[in-house]
C-alpha cells in the first residue's frame, strides 16, 4: 500500500494489495470496530500500527497497552459497554491474556470483541510454535481461521458478528504465511464507529464470585451449542471439491498448501475447507466423511482437527480412515508446513509418485551451500545494544550468569559477546535471575529492554526488592518498542492515537519499587557506563543500570529528517590490523578486505563505538566518551 | 494464465521487500491474482531476507515449491546461491554483483567466494544467468540505494513475465517516497536494458 490512508476509502469493490494484517485492519473499519487495543508482536504488529496510523481520521480509539493483559482488559472493559472492539497480539501473548481471556468468556460482551492471535509456526521470530486454537477449546471460545488475505479482512467483520450475536468473544487465530502475505482485498462498506458506550449494572453477569461464575458456565456451554449451528451453517464451513478418490480436510495456510500439494500430484480430491475451527460443524464433517473411504486431515502443528475429527468419525464414519499426524506418520507436527511437505505426505498416503524429483534438488541444494557463511540477524551498525553487551561483557565476562529477555538485544547471545545464559518470555529474566543468584551465588545479570519491563518486568523487580535478591537488572532502554517497529511505550512521550503524553520514567519506577542502586547512564559513554556497572555489582540487593541511548534506526530516521549528515568513522594509518573492534564488537559495518580493516561508509551510522575500544586510536571519528 | 513464481533473495536493508510489495501491486492493477509472501522482525536485523511472489489464476500457497521458480532475483551473490533450492533448469537468476560479506567473514578472516565460484554454483541449477552490476548502474541513476529499482528492471524485461512494464513504473511511483521518485525510474530503466541486451545471449 502506498500509504496506510487508502485503508480509509469508502470504495467498495476497490481491489487493493494487501498484507494480511493490514486486511484484518481495513476488517476493523468495515465492521465498525470502535476500540483497538494490543501490545506489538510480530508477526501480528502491522494490525496495531496501521490503526494507530489512521485512528483520529476514522474516529476510533487505539492503544498500545502495557501488555496483552492489560490490552483485553481495556477492551473488555468497552466491549462490556455495547462498543465493538478488538485486541491484536502475537499467539505468546494469549498466554499473557489468558487469565482474563478464561473467565471473559463467562461474563461474556456486550458490544462484539475480537481478539486475534497470530501464530507462528516455523518460530520466524518467536520462542516457540504453540498452536492457539487449543485456547478456544479451553475457553470454550469460537474460533476462526482465515486463509487469505481476503478471508482475513471479511472473517474480522464476521467475528465482529457471531460475537454480537453470541455475546461471546471470538478468537480469530492467524500464522504468519497468513498475517505476512500480501494478496488482493476487495473492499467492503466501511461502517461508521461508535465510542459512545453505557455501563448497565448486572452484578450477576459481571461479578464473577463462585456463586454467579457456576450458573454463567452453563450459560457459556449453551452458548457454545448455539455457535455449533452457526458453524454448520457458516459461509467459511464449505465443501470447495466434492467427489473424488479421497477427502482433504484442512484450514488456514495449509489448506492452500494442501489444494496445490493435490494439484502436484494430480489427485482427483474432495476437499472441505474449516475456516471456523471451533466449535467444528459436526453434522458436515460427519456427512463428508461418510462419502470417503479414507480421509487426510491437513493442518499446521498440533493435530488439532484430526483428534477432534477422529472422535467424530467415530460416531459417524467408523470405517472411514482418517491419516494425519498423530501417528507422526505422514505430515509434521513441528515447523511450517509447505506445498512439499504436505506433497509428500499426499504422495506416501495415495502411493501417487511426485512429480518433481526433491531429493535430488535437496541433494544438488546440500552440495552448493556447503560451507556457505550463515547470515544470522545481527545488531544492527550503531545499535545502543552493542555498546551495551560490550560493556556489559567488559564487567562480568565469563564469571557472571546472564538471564536475557525477549526483544533485538536477544541477538546478543551471538559472539562476540555471548551474553544470555538463559531466555524464555517475556520478564522473564528479572524473575530468573534471582532464582539462579540465590542458588549459585554467582554475580547475576537481568537484561531486559524498555518496553518489556513495563510489559512484565516490574513485578519482577519489586519480587527482587522485597526478597532482597543480589541482581543487576540492565534495562537497555532504546526509546521505543524497536524489534517490532519502533512502537511507543510508556517511557517514549507517545500514545497510540500518535498524541503526546508524559513520559514514565524506568529510573523513577525503579525508586519506587525500592531499588537503592538506580543510574542512568548513555552505554556509548564506555567509561562510565563500565564505572557504574561495577559498582552495581558491589550492591548487597538488587540494583538497576539503565543504559540509555535511542535506536540506531530511529537516530537515523530523525536525522534524515532534519538534513544531518552522518560521517562515517574512519580506520587512519595508525591501524596496525590487530583485529580488536572486529573481535569486540562484531559490528557489521566493519569489515576485512584484503587482509586490512575497512568501515563501510554506507552502512556506518558514526556511533563512535570503535573509535572507543580502539587500543591504538586508529579510528578516527566523533565518540560519546 | 500459467502461474508465473519469482523468488527475491537478499540482506535487510536492499529494498527486497518493496521490490516484492512493487511487483505484487502491480499485477493487482493487471487484474491478476497475485500472493507475496515475507518474513518480519527478529529474522530481519541484517540477516538474510527472502520474498516469494506468485502471480497467476489459482495460486494459494505463499511460498514458491522448490525448484519452481520462474525467476530468482538475487540481490546479493551468497544470497542468491542460498536460495538456488527455488531453482531448476528452467529458471532464470538475475543476480548482482554487489557484494555485502556477512559479518562472520571478517571475524573468521575468511574470504567471500568468487564470482567464478558463485557462477559455478548456479550452473548446478541452470544455465540461464544474467549477471547485472546494479551498484553501479543505480549510482548512475543518481543513488546507490536504487539498486532495487534497477533489479525490478531487469525483471521487467524477462521474457514471459506477464505483469505490464507500465504498471510496474506506475507501482513504483506509488510506492517509493516522492523525492526519490525520479531516480528510481531512472535505475529501473537501466536495468531493464541490461537484461533487454544480454537476454538474447542466454
Amino acid at each position: 500500500m502506498p500509504d496506510v490512508k487508502v485503508l480509509l476509502q469508502n470504495a467498495p469493490g476497490k481491489r487493493v494489495l494487501m498484507l494480511g494484517n493490514q486486511a484484518i485492519a481495513r476488517g476493523i473499519l468495515e465492521a465498525g470496530v470502535s476500540v483497538v487495543t494490543t501490545y506489538p508482536g510480530t508477526p501480528a504488529s502491522e494490525i496495531g500500527d496501521s490503526i494507530s496510523e489512521i485512528a483520529s481520521e476514522a474516529g476510533l480509539y487505539m492503544e498500545y497497552s502495557v501488555n496483552e493483559m492489560v490490552a483485553v482488559q481495556v477492551a473488555a472493559g468497552a466491549a462490556n459497554c455495547g462498543v465493538r472492539a478488538l485486541t491484536a497480539m502475537k499467539h505468546v501473548g494469549l498466554n499473557v491474556a489468558a487469565d482474563l481471556v478464561m473467565t471473559l468468556a463467562y461474563t461474556g460482551v456486550r458490544g462484539g470483541y475480537v481478539i486475534v492471535t497470530a501464530d507462528d509456526p516455523e518460530c520466524y521470530s518467536s520462542q516457540n510454535e504453540q498452536d492457539n486454537r487449543f485456547y478456544a477449546l479451553l475457553a470454550n471460545l469460537p474460533c476462526l481461521e482465515p486463509s487469505d488475505a481476503q478471508e482475513a479482512k471479511e472473517m474480522t467483520v464476521y467475528a465482529v458478528e457471531i460475537s454480537e450475536k453470541l455475546e461471546l468473544p471470538v478468537l480469530l487465530r492467524t500464522t504468519t504465511r497468513v498475517s505476512h502475505t500480501r494478496g488482493p482485498v476487495a473492499y467492503g462498506q466501511l461502517t461508521k464507529p461508535n465510542l459512545k458506550g453505557s455501563f448497565v449494572r448486572d452484578v450477576k453477569r459481571l461479578v464473577m464470585v463462585p456463586a454467579n461464575s457456576r450458573p454463567k458456565h452453563e450459560v457459556l456451554l449453551r452458548q457454545v451449542a448455539k455457535a455449533k449451528e452457526i458453524s454448520e451453517k457458516s459461509p467459511y464451513n464449505k465443501v470447495v471439491r466434492k467427489g473424488g478418490e479421497i477427502g482433504i480436510i484442512s484450514s488456514s495456510s495449509a489448506y492452500n498448501c494442501a489444494v496445490e500439494a493435490a494439484s502436484l500430484l494430480g489427485l482427483d480430491a474432495g476437499v472441505l475447507k474449516l475456516g471456523m475451527t471451533h466449535p467444528l460443524p459436526e453434522k458436515m464433517i460427519a456427512e463428508f466423511l461418510k462419502s470417503y473411504k479414507r480421509i487426510v486431515v491437513v493442518e499446521e502443528l498440533e493435530p488439532y482437527l484430526e483428534m477432534q475429527i477422529k472422535a467424530i468419525a467415530k460416531d459417524h464414519a467408523p470405517d472411514t480412515e482418517i491419516r494425519g499426524k498423530m501417528n507422526g506418520q505422514y505430515f509434521p507436527r513441528e515447523g511450517e508446513l509447505t506445498t512439499r511437505l504436505v506433497a509428500a505426505g499426499l504422495s506416501r498416503i495415495t502411493a501417487k509418485p511426485l512429480p518433481v524429483d526433491f531429493r535430488k534438488i535437496e541433494e544438488n541444494y546440500g552440495a552448493v551451500v556447503k560451507g556457505l557463511p550463515p547470515r544470522p540477524p545481527i545488531l544492527c551498525a550503531g545499535c545502543p545494544h552493542r555498546a551495551s553487551f560490550y560493556v556489559i561483557k567488559k564487567v562480568g565476562g565469563d564469571r557472571a550468569v546472564y538471564a536475557d529477555d525477549i526483544g533485538c538485544y536477544a541477538l546478543g547471545i551471538a559472539p562476540p559477546f555471548a551474553v544470555g545464559d538463559i531466555m524464555i518470555c517475556m520478564g522473564a529474566s528479572v524473575g530468573t535471575a534471582q532464582g539462579i543468584s540465590r542458588v549459585t551465588g554467582r554475580d547475576t545479570m537481568a537484561t531486559i529492554g524498555d518496553s518489556t519491563f513495563f510489559h512484565a518486568g516490574i513485578p519482577g523487580l519489586v519480587n527482587a526488592v522485597y526478597n532482597r535478591s543480589r541482581i543487576v537488572v540492565v534495562v537497555l532502554d532504546n526509546l521505543a518498542t524497536a524489534m517490532t517497529g519502533h512502537q511507543p511505550h510508556p517511557g517514549t512521550g507517545l500514545t497510540g492515537m500518535q498524541s503526546p503524553a508524559e513520559r514514565i520514567l524506568i529510573e523513577k519506577i525503579a525508586e519506587g519499587c525500592g531499588v537503592k542502586y538506580v543510574r542512568v547512564v548513555n552505554p556509548f559513554k564506555t567509561k562510565e557506563a563500565t564505572a557504574v556497572l561495577k559498582e552495581a555489582l558491589q550492591q548487597p540487593g538488587p540494583s538497576v543500570v539503565v543504559f540509555r541511548a535511542p535506536c540506531t534506526l530511529m537516530d537515523a530516521r530523525e536525522k534524515r529528517r532534519k538534513g544531518v549528515t552522518v560521517v562515517s568513522s574512519r580506520i587512519t594509518e595508525k591501524c596496525t590490523n590487530c583485529m580488536a573492534c572486529i573481535k569486540l564488537l562484531g559490528c557489521p559495518a566493519i569489515m576485512v578486505e584484503e587482509g586490512k580493516v575497512r568501515i563501510d561508509e554506507n552502512s556506518c551510522a558514526a556511533c563512535g563505538l570503535c573509535v572507543s575500544v580502539c587500543p591504538y586510536g586508529a579510528i578516527e571519528g566523533s565518540c560519546a566518551e | 494464465m500459467k502461474e508465473f513464481n519469482i523468488v527475491l533473495a537478499g540482506v535487510g536493508g536492499q529494498g527486497t521487500l518493496l521490490a516484492a510489495e512493487v511487483i505484487g501491486s502491480a499485477a493487482v492493477s493487471d487484474g491478476l491474482d497475485v500472493r507475496v509472501s515475507e518474513i518480519h522482525g527478529m529474522a530481519q536485523r541484517g540477516g538474510a531476507v527472502v520474498s516469494n511472489v506468485r502471480i497467476g489464476e489459482g495460486v494459494l500457497a505463499s511460498t514458491v515449491l522448490d525448484g519452481q521458480a520462474d525467476v530468482l532475483l538475487g540481490f546479493e551473490p551468497l544470497e542468491t546461491v542460498r536460495n538456488l533450492k527455488s531453482a531448476s533448469e528452467k529458471t532464470l537468476v538475475i543476480m548482482n554483483t554487489q557484494r555485502i560479506p556477512p559479518t562472520e567473514l571478517a571475524a573468521k578472516n575468511a574470504e567471500y567466494p568468487s564470482v567464478e565460484e558463485v557462477l559455478a554454483k548456479i550452473h548446478v541449477f541452470t544455465g540461464k544467468v544474467i549477471v547485472v552490476e546494479a551498484a553501479e548502474l543505480a549510482r548512475k541513476a543518481g543513488s546507490r540505494l536504487a539498486q532495487n529499482s534497477v533489479m525490478l528492471g531487469a525483471l521487467a524485461a524477462v521474457e514471459g513475465f506477464p505483469v505490464k512494464t507500465e504498471s510496474l513504473v506506475e507501482a513504483l511511483r506509488e510506492l517509493v517516497p516522492k523525492k526519490h521518485v525520479e531516480v528510481n525510474l531512472k535505475a529501473f530503466e537501466l536495468g531493464r536494458e541490461t537484461v533487454r541486451k544480454k537476454q538474447k545471449r542466454v
